[in-house]
């Protein structure tokens, strides 16, 4: 059971229409009834038009994005673009303004529109979204991009069968797109969350790729040892384990803060408790010359280069990349090739 | 007695036999009346042409155009120049090797030359054999029938190998088989939303063209205006000589109607709007090599350290590209990634563009000097819903049912094979003027 964080600074809105579950769960300090449905037929475009502005006046994050990606997914696109002139002018019927009506309202309460419309896309995936399971953020393609590039250019590629151990799956995206794009792939996939667990097993089922992916309900942190025996050494680890300090959770929006597992995002005070026990166990798991990749907070590239220079041997800090915005988001480790023991 | 094929076959002969002697009255043949003209070759042949298909004008009619005609002399004069000198003893390997060349290139015109010259010499014989039957007893008659069957064939066969040798002489646009990145851009109007709707329309067309081709549509940029128009979009499409057919759709197009739907639909009169189109062919990947150093990517950035912080639907990428100012975005993907890679390919064509500029503004500029000027704001082609009709500027040419006209299938696709046509008669009538004009050709080079 994941916690909801119900901080004083944070506004909530109390809806009878979210459900039951909620009701009672929200002290509301300034009353919005949700708007009421149009009296006469409403086009696509006009309910779009409405919306972004009634996200705006409410503070909703992103209005115009939230409108354009609700409105399009109950026409059945994932963009308006996507659509039919015709679908955006012709009067919707009830139940389709019902139901726009329901999702933005959903989004009025700062749900995620990840969440609002149950799914979105990661790399060429899409994938299914569902509360409190992590939402695959935007540099995380990017580490994909990394795994995928070495394992292209690892020699032994193209005969034999590489695995992939990813320390907590959330939805499944990276462990599901690496092995989109390598058919030769296997990966082992854990997670301390039951429902990312379910979550991934679905996703992989729905992309057809449930044959090369074993996933775990496991905590890292304090099964490692039960981790270890479920994978003989794999070649790659990867991970975007929670990174945040702890500190910073607390600042979070209320997208992430009442939405999302906060296991998912706090990394202790430093950041680096979940990234330092990945380190520690990592040699274990490893073949000898196995990648580690990482996603990490922008500060942690030079803290975790000289806590693992300092602390474990076995392994080699081969270097930080960029993400899109050149932040340094990525740490590149290595196993060294054991010595031989010449006795 | 004999069988009837037998009988028709002896009869033929007689008549051959007789053409001899008939041949030298051309004198009585001109006073009949017979339309005749002198070919290149100096053959004659019967002005009524017998066509068994429809001829709509293209590049093959150029043939009567004199300097083509001149052009063409030019060419078998060298090419007869290249036999000649190839046959001489002495002669360097140098020259030897740029004679064969030559030769090589000409030959398969100098072919077509003598296929030619063949069949007028056969279709004068038949002519010839049907002048001497003029007046003929029944039983010739259907020996007359055939012959002018066989005439007939023959002039269909000489027009054929006539368009194919004018045909051959077009130059080949090297970027013709290439995909194109397509961009549509509402033009600008005082009011209302004429050009916008319009802009989205036309964009449907190209997407219904492209379906009716079977090439790859796909949409790099789109930015949508209000009520449903379209602002500006851009998309790559890929097939089949996709450049070739669409590089004439390059221009502004204008619109006339009375519209049904946004803001200007309040005032019931006839409006006007343009939109422009923009076609550019996409190079091979590798023709192009980009310094990363040299880009700067323009994506979502949060305030704080970004990453698991921040939860964002916003994936728009607009990459720059810093030397040359380039810019090119994308946001039709979820993916941030993806809309990053769309605009990348963007960026390349762009690029590419501007790298064969030079090259292309020359031929334009040539172009104009011969054709006359004619601006960017011309438009060139006139879609007018209220008349229901089509309108290319180029050609002239007209297209009914506008409705269907604007679904991209065979009508646009009739109106562009008219262009092409036309472009390709102005191509090489250009090219021929230009040959024309004080080159020597008793010396190849």
């Amino acid at each position: 059971m994941w916690r909801r964080s119900l901080s004083a600074g944070c506004r909530c809105f109390g809806f009878g229409s979210i459900g039951a579950k909620r009701r009672g769960q929200f002290h509301s300090l300034h009353t919005c009834s949700p708007p009421a449905l149009p009296v006469g037929r409403i086009t696509a475009l006009q309910a779009l038009e409405f919306w972004k502005k009634h996200f705006e006046e409410s503070g909703v994050t992103e209005p115009d994005l939230s409108s354009h990606y609700i409105v399009a997914h109950s026409l059945g696109g994932k963009t308006i673009e996507s659509l039919e002139q015709r679908k955006l002018t012709e009067f919707l019927s009830r139940e389709k303004t019902e139901q726009i009506w329901k999702l933005c309202t959903k989004r009025l309460s700062r749900m995620p529109v990840q969440y609002v419309i149950q799914e979105w896309d990661f790399r060429d995936l899409t994938l299914t979204m569902r509360p409190p399971v992590f939402i695959p953020r935007p540099e995380t393609e990017e580490l994909v991009e990394l795994v995928l590039t070495d394992l292209k250019n690892k020699p032994s590629s193209g005969d034999t069968v590489q695995t992939c151990l990813e320390v907590g799956c959330g939805s499944g995206a990276v462990s599901l797109s690496l092995l989109s794009s390598c058919p030769q792939l296997q990966v082992v996939a854990l997670d301390r969350s039951q429902e990312a667990v379910e979550l991934t097993k679905e996703n992989a089922s729905r992309l057809k790729l449930q044959d090369r992916i074993q996933i775990h309900h496991l905590d890292f942190m304090t099964e490692a040892d039960e981790a270890c025996s479920r994978c003989s050494p794999v070649s790659v680890l990867v991970s975007n384990p929670p990174y945040l300090f702890s500190d910073d959770v607390k600042t979070l929006e209320p997208e992430i803060l009442r939405f999302e597992d906060p296991f998912a995002l706090d990394g202790g005070s430093d950041g680096l408790t979940v990234i330092k026990q990945i380190l520690t166990v990592a040699p274990k798991i490893l073949s000898d010359r196995g990648g580690i990749y990482l996603e990490v907070d922008p500060r942690h590239p030079p803290l975790i280069q000289q806590w693992v220079e300092a602390n474990v041997a076995e392994l080699r800090y081969v270097e930080t990349r960029p993400d899109i915005n050149s932040r340094p988001r990525f740490c590149v480790l290595q196993k060294k090739q054991r010595e031989l023991d010449v006795k | 007695m004999l069988k009837c094929g037998d009988m028709l076959v002896s009869r033929w002969l007689r008549l051959r036999s007789l053409c001899n002697r008939v041949c030298p009255h051309t004198r009585r043949e001109e006073r009949k009346g017979l339309l005749w003209r002198r070919t290149l070759i100096g053959h004659q042949f019967t002005g009524t042409l017998a066509s068994s298909r429809p001829c709509h004008s293209d590049v093959g009619d150029l043939y009567q155009n004199e300097c083509i005609q001149r052009y063409l002399q030019q060419l078998m004069q060298e090419y007869r120049y290249i036999c000649q000198r190839l046959e001489l003893p002495h002669i360097s390997e140098a020259d030897r090797r740029a004679l064969i060349k030559k030769h090589t290139e000409l030959l398969p015109l100098a072919d077509v030359f003598t296929d030619i010259e063949e069949a007028l010499k056969d279709q004068q014989e038949v002519s010839s054999l049907l002048l001497g039957s003029v007046g003929a007893k029944d039983e010739d008659k259907q020996l007359t029938e055939l012959l002018k069957e066989e005439e007939a064939q023959i002039s269909c066969k000489v027009l054929t190998l006539r368009k194919n040798l004018v045909k051959a002489l077009v130059p080949i646009d090297p970027l013709d088989s290439s995909n194109v990145l397509l961009e549509v851009m509402a033009g600008r109007t005082t009011g209302g939303d004429i050009c916008q709707q319009f802009t989205r329309e036309m964009f449907d067309m190209y997407r219904g063209y492209a379906w009716f081709k079977n090439w790859d549509f796909e949409v790099y940029n789109y930015t949508p205006a209000e009520y449903g128009g379209l602002h500006h979009a851009a998309v790559r499409i890929a097939g089949i000589d996709v450049y070739k057919h669409l590089k004439h759709e390059g221009g502004t197009h204008r619109v006339q109607r009375i519209p049904e739907v946004g803001l200007s639909s309040r005032m019931q009169r006839i409006h006007t709007g343009t939109m422009t189109v923009i076609v550019l062919p996409q190079p091979v990947e590798l023709d192009l090599h980009i310094d990363p150093k040299d880009l700067r990517i323009d994506t979502f950035r949060s305030r704080g350290a970004g990453g698991q912080s921040v939860n964002t639907t916003d994936s728009a990428v607009r990459v720059v590209h810093l030397p040359t100012g380039t810019v090119a975005e994308c946001q039709q993907s979820r993916s941030q990634l993806q809309n990053r890679d769309t605009a990348m390919r963007m960026l390349r064509a762009r690029l590419y563009q501007s790298m064969m500029g030079e090259e292309i503004k020359h031929r334009q500029t040539v172009r104009k000097q011969q054709v006359g000027e004619r601006s960017q704001s011309d438009r060139i082609r006139t879609y007018n819903f209220s008349q229901d009709r089509v309108t290319d500027h180029r050609t002239g040419h007209v297209a009914r049912d506008i409705k269907e006209f604007m679904r991209g299938g065979g009508a646009l696709d009739n109106l562009i094979s008219d262009v092409l046509e036309n472009e390709e008669k102005q191509a090489l009538l250009e090219l021929v003027e230009n040959r024309g004009n004080g080159r020597d050709l008793t010396n190849p080079d």
